[in-house]
C-alpha cells in the first residue's frame, strides 16, 4: 500500500464551532426551500420516491433535512481504493494526505511558454514520468492532457484512460463525455483496478443528464464516486466566500443523496473546485489566496461529516515557470495539506486549466516532498531533545558535525529536494548557472530512459483494452461524432509501427 | 421635469439600481418623453461605466450592474420607439450570443454592454443559442454583425456550425462575424471563416467599429 | 500607527502541550547544568549578583532556573516603538503580524544572476522601495552591506544607518558588531526615532563582548531589543530539530536575563534564524522544510512565554534567480510562520542566502505578505455574508451572480488583488507581450522610484547632527587601527573629506 503522508498534528482551523453550525444550517436551508435542479428523469422519480419534494414543470428537488443527515453518515468516513498494482493502493480520509497530478489542456513550448498540442509520445511519456515520481500518488483523468494529436475529441478520454493502464500502475480516474464512462469503466475492469469518477454540479444548484448518468453507472459498478462543484464566487455563487461554500455544499450534498440512494455505503470523495472571479476579465482567478481560505473552510465543515476531501487544486495565474508560480503553487497545496484535504491536486499543472508539464511535475514533486515532511512535524523525546549531547558538546569551540548523533538524525530530519538548486555561489558558477528548471529537465530524460511500469500490463490486459478501443472508435463513428477528416487522422496515427506506444 | 428624469434614469443605471431605472423609464413614457432622447440619456450613462471599466477605476461586477440596470428599462423604452415610429440611429445593429452547448455568460455580457455603450444596437439573445436562433434574429434586426461566444474547447465548434449555416442560406456576405470566448483563438477564428477576434471586451468594440467600416 | 495584519483565528500548532513543556524543562537543563560562555565582564558581575553560578576564570555562567522564568514574566507580551514618524510607530505582539526585510550583502545582475556590491545609488533605491512598500512596516540592518567605492568595512554599517534615516522614516535596527550600534543609536535618536537594539548570540552557547553591550546600551537608551538565534542544526545545534529547538531556547535566555536585570520590564522580541546545514557542502541549508520546522515549534514555546517572535529564515532561499523556486521556499516558510503565531516575518528583497538583494524581489514579495495578510483576517461568517436568500432568490441556472449588489459590495472585502502578478488570460497575456510578475515589478519600481518621496526629510539641524555622528565614528575606527591608510585614502573620496 501507498503510505502517502499523515498529518501528525491537529489541522489548522479559522471557523468557530459556531460558524461552522451556521454554515450547515445555511446550506440545509437551502436543500430544503430553494432546491437543486436535476435535468435527469430517473434521477427526480429515485428523489420522489425517497420522500424528496419533487416539482417536474422545473425539474426542482427540495430535499428534507432527516434524509440528508441519513445520506451523510452512509458515506464511509474512510476506504481503501485499488490500484492495478496493490503496492499502490491508497487508504482516503482521516488524517492521511496523497498528492495527484493536476492536468491542462494541452501542452506548452518552455520556450517561448504559449500552448502548443502534445504528441502520442509526449502524452505516454509524461505518464510514465508521474508513474516514476514518488510523491505523486494518484493520475486523475484528462492526464496529463485533455488528448494528443490526430485524435478526434470524443475518444480523448478513453484513448488517456488507455494510455495511463498502460504507462503506468498507480490509482488513476475517468470521467465523462458522450458516455465514454460506458467504455473507460470496462477498460479498469479488465485490468482489475478500481477508478474513480466525477458527478459535477454545474452551478449554481444545477445537475446534467451526463454528470447524473455518469453517477448511476460509476456506483452500480462499485467504482468511487467523486462529488464536485465549482463555481466561480460572484458569478456562479455568492460573491461571500461563505455564501460560496454554502451554495457548493448544497449541490455537493444533492449529489450524495442521490449516490446513497443508488447505493448505500458508496464510497465518495467531495471536492468544491472554485475559484474568485478575476473582476477584470471575468475569467476564474487562478492562484488567488482566496481558494485557500475556501478550502480551508470546506475542509473544517466536511471533516464535521467525516466524508474524505478531495482538493487543494494548484493553479497557478502565470504563464511561465517562474516565481509567481512558485508561490502561488505552494500556498494553495500547503494550505490543503495542514487543513486537512486527503488528496492534493498539484504536479505538473501551468496556467489555469489550460497547460501541464512533466518538467514542472518534477519540481513540484520536490515541493509536496517538503509539504509531506511538515506534516510528520517533531518528534520530542530524550534522544532528539539531546540535552547530554548539548552537555558534552558545550560552548565555542564545541560543534555537532562530527557526532555519531548527527549523522544518524540529520537524515531523519532533513528532506532534501530532488531537483532545486542547493549549491553555493562558487559551486553553481561552476555547474553552469543552473536552476531548478534545468535539473527538472536532466532529471525527466533520467526518468525516461530508465523508468520501466510495474507490472506492465498482460498480453491479454493489452488484447481486452484494444478491443474496447475499437468498440468505442466505431461506435462514435457510427455516431456521426468523428468526421471523416478526423477519422482520417486517427486512423493514420494508429497505423505507426510502435502503436500503442509511441 | 424632464430634465430630471432623464437626470434620474441615467443615475440609476450608474447606480446599478433596476427598479429605479425600470419605474424612470415607465414615468418617461408617461409624460411623453421623446424616447430616443431617453435612449441617449441611458447610453451616456453606460458609456461612462464603460469608460470608467476600461481606466481600471470600475470592475466587472460595476459594469454588469449596469448594463442590468439599462436592461430593465430598455424594454419600455424600446415599446415607446416602436409606437411612436420614431427612427434611431446606430452605428449598426449587432446580434450577439454564447452558442450552443455553452453557458457562460460573462465575457458575452461584458462585450454587449460595451457596444451599446459604444453607441451599437444590441440584441443579446443570451446563452445556450442554437444555430437556427442566431439566422432567425439576424433576418428579424436586419444585423450587420454577428458576435458569437464560445468558453469551453468542446463548443467551440459550434461556432463553425453558425457560420457553415450562413453560407447555406446565402447570409454569410451580407454579415460580420466577430467571434471571442475563452476557448477561441486568432488562428480558429481565422480557419471557421470569422471575420475577427479579440481576447478582450475593450478590444471587441474596436474590432466592431473596424469590421463596419466606423 | 503601522497596519499590521491580524490573525483571526488560532494559531497553527505541531507539538503537544507536553512537548512544549518538555522542551521548556531541557532548556532550563541546559542552563543549569552546561550554562554559557560570557565575554563581557560587566555582564558577568551582574549575573553574578542576580545568583548566577559564575565561573570568572573560564567566564562560563549557568543560570538558576527561578531566575530565568523570572526574567522571562518581566517581558511585556505586547509593546510599542516608536518611529520618527507616527504613522510608522510599530505595534508587536499578540496577533498582530508585522513585516521586513531580510538583507543581501550584494545586489544581483538580473540577467546574469552573479551578484556584485550596490552602487550608492542602488544601496538607496532600494531603501526608498522599502520605505515605499506599505507592508514593510520596519527595515532591518543594511539592507546591502554598504556599497561600491571604498568605505571601510567597519563603516559600512553605519554609513548605511545614515542612508536609512535620510531615505525612510521606518524603524531600524542597530548591529552591535564592533560597537557600532554606540554611534547608530544616537544617529536615530537625533533623528527622532527609537531603534532596536540587536544582541547577536553565537552557537553553541557562547555570548561575545560587542553583542552583551547591545543590552547595556538597550538599557541605557530605554530601547527595544531584537535578539537574534542563527544556529545550524547539525553543524553548532544538535540534528534533532527539538535539540535545536532547545540549544538556541538556551542561547537566547542569557540576554533575556541581563535585559531584564538591567531594566525590568524591556521591551524584547526574540528573532530565530535557525537553519538545518547542508550536508553537502557545509552551508547553511536557506529554503528547506526544517527552517520551518522549527520556526513554528519555537513560535509555539515562545508563545507561552509571552515574547514576541521573529522568523528571520523566510527571507533567504537556495535559489539564485527569481524563479519558481524562490517562489515556493519564500512562500512556504512565511506562510507557516504567519500561522503558527509569528509576530513579524523577514521575507522582503533576500533572493540567495544572505548574499543578494534586490528591490525588484522586495516588490514581488510584497503580493506574497498581502495574501497571507488576506489569509490571516479569516472569513467573516454573518447573515449577509452566508447569503441564503440571495441564493434562494438567484436559484440554480440560469441565475447568475456577477450583477448583484451583493457581489458589488463584497467582492471587494473578500479579494486580494495582487500588484505584480499577471492575472490575465492566454489570449489577453500574449496580446500585452507575454508579461511576468518580474516585468510587472520593474514598471512598479520605476513607479515609486519617480514618485516616493520621504515623509518627512530630516530637518536641517537633524542632517548636521547625524553628519557630526558619522565623523565621530570615523574618528573613532581610524583612531583604534580598524580603518588603515589605504582604505582612508580611498574611503576620503567618497565622503569628500
Amino acid at each position: 500500500m501507498l503510505k502517502g503522508f499523515t498529518r501528525n498534528f491537529k489541522p489548522l482551523e479559522i471557523l468557530s464551532e459556531e460558524e461552522i453550525e451556521a454554515i450547515h444550517r445555511g446550506t440545509l436551508s437551502v436543500l430544503r426551500k430553494t432546491g437543486v435542479r436535476f435535468e435527469s428523469k430517473k434521477a427526480l422519480k429515485l428523489f420522489e420516491k425517497n420522500g424528496c419534494q419533487v416539482d417536474y414543470t422545473d425539474n426542482r428537488v427540495r430535499f428534507p433535512e432527516g434524509l440528508v443527515e441519513e445520506c451523510l453518515q452512509k458515506c464511509p468516513s474512510s476506504f481503501r481504493v485499488k490500484a492495478r498494482n496493490p503496492k499502490n493502493d491508497m487508504i482516503w480520509g482521516g488524517d492521511t494526505v496523497y498528492f495527484q497530478a493536476l492536468s491542462g489542456t494541452g501542452s506548452v513550448d518552455l520556450d517561448t511558454w504559449e500552448p502548443k498540442t502534445p504528441t502520442r509520445k509526449e502524452y505516454y511519456d509524461a505518464i510514465t514520468c508521474l508513474d516514476a515520481l514518488p510523491n505523486v500518488h494518484i493520475i486523475p483523468w484528462y492526464t496529463p492532457w485533455f488528448g494528443f494529436k490526430n485524435i478526434p475529441p470524443v475518444m480523448a478520454m478513453p484513448e488517456g484512460l488507455a494510455a495511463r493502464l498502460r504507462n503506468s500502475s498507480k490509482f488513476t480516474c475517468s470521467n465523462y463525455s458522450m458516455g465514454c464512462e460506458v467504455f473507460n469503466i470496462q477498460m479498469a475492469k479488465a485490468v482489475g483496478a478500481e477508478i474513480r469518477s466525477s458527478m459535477a454540479a454545474s452551478p449554481p444548484l444545477t445537475f446534467y443528464e451526463d454528470a447524473v448518468e455518469n453517477a448511476f453507472r460509476t456506483v452500480e459498478a462499485g467504482f468511487i464516486l467523486l462529488i464536485t462543484s465549482g463555481s466561480v464566487y460572484g458569478g456562479t455563487s455568492p460573491a461571500t466566500i461563505v455564501g460560496s461554500l454554502i451554495s457548493g455544499n448544497a449541490e455537493i450534498i444533492a449529489g450524495i443523496v442521490l449516490a446513497q440512494l443508488i447505493k448505500p455505503g458508496t464510497r465518495i470523495i467531495v471536492q468544491d473546485f472554485s475559484f474568485p472571479q478575476n473582476m477584470r476579465s471575468g475569467s476564474p482567478a487562478f492562484g488567488a489566496i482566496e481558494i485557500s481560505l475556501h478550502q480551508v473552510a470546506f475542509n473544517q465543515i466536511w471533516r464535521r461529516y467525516r466524508v474524505p476531501i478531495d482538493g487543494g487544486v494548484s493553479y497557478p495565474g502565470s504563464k511561465k515557470i517562474d516565481y509567481q508560480a512558485g508561490y502561488e503553487k505552494a500556498i494553495t497545496a500547503l494550505i490543503g495539506a495542514l487543513s486537512g484535504t486527503n488528496t492534493i491536486w498539484i504536479q505538473g499543472a501551468m496556467y489555469g486549466e489550460l497547460a501541464f508539464h512533466p518538467v514542472l511535475a518534477i519540481i513540484d514533486d520536490d515541493m509536496v516532498g517538503m509539504i509531506g515532511r511538515f506534516l510528520r512535524g517533531i518528534l520530542v523525546n530524550d534522544e532528539t531533545m539531546a540535552l547530554d549531547l548539548i552537555d558534552e558538546v558545550g560552548p565555542i569551540p564545541g560543534y555537532y558535525l562530527n557526532k555519531e548523533h548527527t549523522r544518524k538524525w540529520w537524515k531523519l530530519e532533513q528532506f532534501i529536494p530532488k531537483v532545486a538548486d542547493r549549491l553555493t555561489y562558487p559551486e553553481w558558477l561552476k555547474e553552469g548557472k543552473k536552476d531548478c528548471l534545468s535539473l527538472a529537465k536532466e532529471k525527466y530524460q533520467e526518468i525516461l530512459s530508465t523508468h520501466k511500469v510495474d507490472p506492465p500490463l498482460t498480453r491479454s490486459q493489452e488484447e481486452e483494452i484494444e478491443r474496447i478501443l475499437k468498440e468505442a472508435r466505431e461506435y462514435y463513428r457510427k455516431k456521426g461524432m468523428i468526421t471523416d477528416v478526423e477519422w482520417k487522422a486517427y486512423m493514420k496515427d494508429l497505423e505507426s509501427p510502435n502503436y500503442p506506444y509511441a | 421635469m424632464n430634465n430630471e428624469i432623464l437626470e434620474g434614469l441615467r443615475k440609476a443605471i450608474k447606480e446599478y439600481d433596476n427598479e429605479k431605472a425600470e419605474n424612470l423609464a415607465k414615468r418617461a413614457v408617461e409624460e411623453k418623453l421623446d424616447p430616443l432622447r431617453v435612449l441617449d440619456a441611458m447610453t451616456v450613462a453606460i458609456r461612462e461605466v464603460g469608460d470608467a471599466f476600461g481606466r481600471g477605476d470600475l470592475w466587472l461586477p460595476d459594469l454588469v450592474g449596469a448594463a442590468d440596470a439599462m436592461q430593465a428599462a430598455m424594454p419600455i423604452i424600446e415599446e415607446e420607439i416602436k409606437r411612436t415610429g420614431a427612427k434611431r440611429e446606430s452605428l449598426g445593429t449587432v446580434v450577439a450570443g454564447t452558442v450552443f452547448g455553452d453557458i457562460h455568460s460573462i465575457g458575452k455580457t461584458m462585450v454587449c454592454t460595451l457596444l451599446t455603450a459604444e453607441g451599437f444596437k444590441v440584441h443579446d439573445l443570451g446563452v445556450n443559442i442554437k444555430a437556427e436562433e442566431f439566422l432567425q434574429a439576424i433576418r428579424n434586426y436586419n444585423a450587420d454583425i454577428l458576435a458569437m461566444s464560445a468558453l469551453m474547447t468542446m463548443t467551440a465548434p459550434e461556432q463553425k456550425k453558425v457560420i457553415e449555416q450562413l453560407k447555406k442560406e446565402g447570409l454569410r456576405d451580407k454579415i460580420k462575424i466577430m467571434v471571442g470566448g475563452g476557448a477561441i483563438t486568432e488562428e480558429f477564428a481565422k480557419e471557421i471563416g470569422a471575420d475577427g477576434y479579440d481576447p478582450t471586451a475593450p478590444g471587441a468594440v474596436k474590432l466592431a467599429r473596424k469590421l463596419i467600416g466606423r | 500607527m503601522a497596519k499590521g495584519f491580524m490573525r483571526r483565528f488560532p494559531p497553527l500548532k505541531i507539538l503537544t502541550d507536553e512537548q512544549v513543556e518538555a522542551i521548556h524543562r531541557g532548556t532550563l537543563d541546559v542552563l543549569q547544568e552546561t550554562g554559557v560562555l560570557v565575554y563581557n565582564e560587566k555582564a558577568l558581575s551582574v549575573f553574578k549578583k542576580a545568583g548566577c553560578d559564575v565561573d570568572f576564570e573560564t567566564k562560563r555562567v549557568k543560570f538558576p532556573p527561578g531566575l530565568v522564568e523570572e526574567c522571562l514574566r518581566k517581558c511585556p507580551s505586547s509593546f510599542r516603538v516608536k518611529a520618527r514618524n507616527p504613522k510608522d510607530d510599530l505595534l508587536i505582539g499578540q496577533d498582530n503580524v508585522l513585516f521586513f526585510n531580510f538583507p543581501g550583502t550584494d545586489t544581483v545582475d538580473l540577467d546574469t544572476w552573479e551578484p556584485r556590491p550596490p552602487t550608492k545609488k542602488e544601496h538607496i533605491d532600494l531603501i526608498r522601495v522599502l520605505d515605499a512598500l506599505p507592508n514593510v512596516h520596519f527595515l532591518n540592518a543594511y539592507p546591502y552591506f554598504g556599497f561600491s567605492g571604498g568605505i571601510p568595512e567597519v563603516m559600512k554599517e553605519i554609513e548605511g544607518v545614515a542612508l536609512r534615516i535620510r531615505n525612510s522614516t521606518k524603524v531600524t535596527i542597530a548591529i552591535a558588531n564592533n560597537d557600532i550600534d554606540m554611534f547608530t543609536i544616537r544617529m536615530a535618536r537625533a533623528a527622532g526615532s527609537e531603534i532596536f537594539a540587536n544582541p547577536n548570540t553565537s552557537s553553541p552557547l557562547t555570548c561575545y563582548t560587542d553583542q552583551v553591550n547591545a543590552c547595556f546600551l538597550a538599557a541605557e537608551y530605554d530601547l527595544p531589543s531584537m535578539i537574534w538565534d542563527g544556529a545550524t542544526s547539525g553543524g553548532t545545534a544538535p540534528a534533532s530539530l527539538a535539540g535545536a529547538v532547545v540549544l538556541s531556547n538556551a542561547e537566547l535566555m542569557p540576554y533575556i536575563v541581563l535585559l531584564q536585570l538591567l531594566k525590568p520590564g524591556a521591551r524584547v522580541a526574540v528573532a530565530n534564524l535557525v537553519l538545518p546545514q547542508n550536508m553537502t557542502n557545509g552551508a547553511p541549508a536557506f529554503g528547506e522544510i526544517g527552517v520551518s520546522l522549527h520556526n513554528v515549534a519555537f513560535n509555539q514555546v515562545w508563545r507561552e512565554y509571552g515574547v514576541p517572535t521573529v522568523s528571520s529564515s523566510c527571507g533567504p532561499t537556495s535559489s539564485k534567480r527569481i524563479d519558481f523556486q524562490l517562489g515556493y521556499q519564500k512562500m512556504m516558510p512565511t506562510l507557516l510562520s504567519a500561522l503558527s503565531g509569528s509576530s513579524i516575518l523577514q521575507l522582503y528583497s533576500s533572493i540567495y542566502g544572505e548574499i543578494t538583494a534586490h528591490p525588484i524581489q522586495a516588490i514581488l514579495d510584497d503580493d506574497i505578505a498581502g495574501m497571507i495578510g488576506r489569509f490571516l483576517e479569516g472569513l467573516e461568517v454573518s447573515d449577509e455574508s452566508l447569503a441564503i436568500d440571495l441564493i434562494n432568490e438567484v436559484g440554480p441556472i440560469p441565475g447568475h451572480y456577477l450583477g448583484k449588489k451583493h457581489t458589488r459590495k463584497w467582492w471587494k472585502k473578500e479579494q486580494f488583488v495582487p500588484k505584480a502578478a499577471d492575472r490575465l488570460t492566454y489570449p489577453e497575456w500574449v496580446k500585452t507581450g507575454k508579461k511576468s510578475c518580474i516585468d510587472y515589478a520593474k514598471e512598479r519600481m520605476e513607479e515609486i522610484l519617480s514618485t516616493h518621496k520621504v515623509d518627512p526629510p530630516l530637518t536641517r539641524s537633524q542632517e548636521e547632527e547625524i553628519e557630526r555622528i558619522l565623523k565621530e565614528a570615523r574618528e573613532y575606527y581610524r583612531k583604534k587601527g580598524m580603518i588603515t591608510d589605504v582604505e582612508w585614502e580611498s574611503y576620503k573620496k567618497i565622503i569628500g573629506g
